[in-house]
């Protein structure tokens, strides 16, 4: 079953423990999380005040125009770093409306980065509208690769990773994750190598950025990122022709201990899931095994997007949901080459789309993570073509015990 | 603001708000468990499909119904719907924009996202028709709406509705006898729920008495599971081919009925076009593991060169007190626990295949060898006994 504890019938009161039928109003408007809101009585509410209030003024730091932040975001406006729409095909000056579900909002985006001549380009790049990938059989059926096409993605799998490990290195509070954007940019143009994402039906960036209550395929902005946060940031890059993705989630400064236990489950799905990889088992197992890990730690697995084939195509055959009781067709068999995705949240497992087209975020505001990785069937097994290099950053402190 | 207060303001019921944020997204159902039933309609260009649709949309039936026209180029897309506003009996065009195609690594088509959409601008939408023009194989259709449940999506494929033109059934039938091309006739009645079969009248004006008959069992040669709806200007009950719930796992009321089918079910005679209908019976109850593997063979590695198109059954797993479904359109199967076996019932293995290409004994065959049973006795004797002489 999934784990996804939805907002429980049964709230004790913050303060005492006893059942709550109560909340506070104040929470309710700012849409903060009714754990720790929840009161048996006014007058366990009244004695938590003092201290309960400050919640409002945490949740309020990222607000709009009424403060520092408000007064950047129009200097940002008025140096052309507009808001993103209709999936990044037309941009707007101002904050759409929207029934936010988290305390996160977008910020402006910065100019379309450039790609110079010599790179290679997907049929995307020019026009934001991938011609070859929508009408190829790859669609319907599971490529084998050649050995000449998994030495490719072994090279291009390579820099990905080198790309990301850049990445990682710029987290920290203060860095906007437009910056993080530049750095991922930069760092695949100079390996010879096209920012996949980028253009990709209109995709605005480079890379995906998801903070927070965001599943995944965050825009980079002009937002700073915060102590406590979790970000997770997804790199694919295009070399000789075929594409390499993986993705992790970092903490930003010191997180809480609810952020850590998501982060390091997640982790653990993805990692449980790849070692049941070989010749044989059945795509559909995949969410088995990741729903399992989950709900044990009682998480709950996002739907709405799933593992996918990768080489010659961003994305194609097959589609490999992170949910159990699903119906995926096939097995692996030696030379697919897949991703494997899971985005594990904190609270439900339901996803709803940001008005730019791209951003999804949990239903409930709280925190998603994620991470992936491009794999290899092998006769035997499998090969994480983008896997950890002894230079890799050493940011997950479960991997030192 | 608040924060400066030194009184706190009054705390509020916890039910007075909304449990999760109100919806900005296609995801929340309109009610908890409710899914707004999807119809595909499908058919010969001239059997009636517009007829169909004209007639559901104008008759007085007290239902909030949507039509879907959709052109099949390369794409499934949703361009166009038409809503039948029910009591009022007024239309309503509307344009439901399609989500640019970007399939990513979306779990849901784009035009599943559509369809969710629209049920969420449209509250009270009872149900929902997909008329399509110029497809030839509903199955790609079929593969794209029928979801897992655990998506929880506010729409759900309901049925294949297929309506045939009686007067022109046989010739479309026989059209393509000789060459290598698949009437798309046959696809379309092979794959549907429920068969119309219209303008009975020019039949039986013209014809003999039993010409109607003839046709019915035409089509049931071909599938012998769907529901043949007779007709004269597609004017039928609606309750015929509305919440048929044909792929539904758990409400198999239509798999029972497979229990209690004394007659056979098997295609008779083998219809020209090779398409026919087969069931296999089996009694002892099988290992699901290997239930799993055998329909995997067949769906997935074409073994036995078998072409399935729909597989609809009633399992008895051993060590289960639990009757199973299976279900397959394609190569996309479940098999799912629906309810437990009565004390009356005697529990057997019950599977119709729809396809073409199919051999009986190979089935019957494969399944009881997958079904884990050492061969009787008996038979090892025989068989040593062949060899001595």
């Amino acid at each position: 079953m999934d784990g996804g504890s939805n907002a429980a019938e049964t709230l004790s009161c913050a303060r005492c423990g006893k059942p709550a039928s109560l909340q506070c109003p104040k929470c309710v408007e700012l849409k903060l999380p009714r754990e720790g809101a929840a009161f048996c009585t006014q007058d366990c509410f009244k004695a938590s005040w003092s201290s309960h209030k400050s919640i409002h003024l945490k949740a309020k730091l990222p607000s709009l125009g009424t403060d520092g932040a408000g007064e950047q975001k129009s200097d940002l406006v008025s140096d052309g770093w507009l808001y993103c729409l209709r999936k990044g095909q037309s941009r707007t000056p101002k904050l759409p409306p929207f029934n936010w579900t988290g305390t996160l909002r977008p910020y402006p985006i910065s100019f379309k980065r450039i790609v110079p001549a010599h790179i290679d380009k997907p049929d995307w790049a020019d026009d934001g509208i991938p011609k070859v990938e929508p009408n190829s059989d790859l669609q319907h059926r599971v490529e084998i690769k050649t050995p000449d096409q998994i030495e490719r993605m072994r090279e291009t799998c390579r820099i990905a990773r080198e790309v990301l490990d850049a990445a990682a290195r710029m987290i920290r509070p203060g860095v906007t994750t437009d910056e993080i954007d530049r750095v991922v940019h930069e760092a695949t143009i100079a390996a010879g190598a096209y920012p996949s994402p980028l253009n990709y039906h209109f995709f605005p960036k480079s890379c995906c950025t998801s903070v927070n209550e965001v599943i995944c395929h965050g825009i980079p902005d002009a937002r700073k990122l915060e102590d406590g946060d979790i970000i997770n940031v997804d790199v694919t890059v295009y070399y000789k022709g075929v594409h390499g993705d993986l993705n992790e989630t970092y903490f930003v400064g010191n997180v809480d201990e609810a952020s850590r236990k998501l982060v390091q489950c997640t982790y653990e799905c993805l990692d449980k899931a790849i070692s049941i990889v070989k010749p044989g088992v059945r795509f559909r197992d995949v969410g088995e095994v990741i729903n399992r890990h989950a709900s044990m730690s009682g998480l709950s697995v996002v739907k709405s997007y799933c593992g996918h084939g990768i080489g010659e195509l961003f994305h194609c055959a097959p589609n490999i949901p992170h949910y159990g009781r699903n119906k995926a067709v096939g097995v692996m068999k030696a030379g697919q080459t897949f991703t494997i995705e899971p985005m594990i949240n904190a609270g439900v497992w339901r996803d709803q789309m940001w008005p730019d087209g791209w951003t999804a975020v949990t239903a409930d505001g709280k925190r998603s993570a994620q991470f992936e990785h491009t794999l290899l069937v092998t006769e035997t097994g499998v090969e994480v073509l983008p896997a950890r290099l002894a230079s890799s950053p050493d940011v997950f402190p479960w991997l030192n015990k | 603001m608040a924060d400066d207060q030194e009184e706190p303001p009054l705390a509020i019921r916890i039910d007075q708000t909304v449990e999760e944020p109100p919806q900005s997204g296609p995801e929340q159902p309109q009610n908890e468990n409710f899914s707004v039933g999807v119809t595909v309609i499908t058919g010969y260009l001239g059997a009636g499909k517009s007829t169909l649709v004209n007639y559901i949309l104008n008759a007085q039936h007290g239902k909030r119904i949507a039509v879907i026209l959709n052109e099949f180029g390369e794409e499934i897309g949703v361009e166009r719907a038409m809503i039948n506003e029910g009591e009022s009996g007024a239309l309503v065009e509307e344009w439901v924009e399609l989500a640019n195609g970007c399939v990513c690594c979306t779990v849901k088509h784009s035009l599943v996202q559509a369809l969710e959409q629209l049920v969420q601008m449209k509250k009270k939408l009872d149900h929902i028709l997909l008329e399509t023009t110029g497809l030839a194989n509903p199955a790609p259709l079929a593969s794209v709406l029928w979801l897992d449940d655990q998506l929880e999506s506010s729409v759900k494929l309901d049925s294949i509705v297929t309506v045939v033109d009686a007067k022109n059934l046989r010739f479309q039938l026989n059209k393509h006898r000789d060459s290598f091309s698949f009437p798309e006739a046959f696809l379309q009645i092979a794959y549907a729920d429920v068969v119309i079969l219209n303008k009975v009248d020019l039949v039986s004006r013209e014809g003999s008495e039993g010409a109607i008959e003839e046709l019915e069992n035409e089509i049931r040669s071909i599938n012998s599971l769907a529901n043949i709806v007779c007709s004269v200007r597609c004017e039928i009950d609606l309750s015929q081919i509305l919440n048929r719930q044909a792929y539904d796992a758990t409400h198999a009321s239509h798999l029972e009925a497979l229990l209690e089918e004394s007659k056979s079910i098997s295609s008779r005679d083998l219809h020209d076009s090779g398409v026919r209908t087969l069931c296999i019976r089996q009694a002892e109850g099988v290992d699901l593991q290997k239930v799993r593997l055998w329909i995997e063979e067949i769906l997935w590695d074409k073994k036995y060169d078998m072409d399935v198109y729909r597989c609809k059954g009633v399992l008895s797993i051993q060590n289960s007190d639990h009757l199973h479904t299976l279900q397959a359109v394609r190569e996309i199967y479940e098999i799912v626990p629906a309810r437990q076996w009565r004390n009356e019932e005697k529990k057997i293995n019950q599977i119709v295949f729809i396809g073409h290409n199919l051999d009986e004994n190979t089935l019957i065959d494969s399944f009881r060898d997958y079904s884990a049973l050492p061969p009787p006795p008996f038979l090892w004797l025989l068989r040593f006994k062949s060899t001595l002489s």
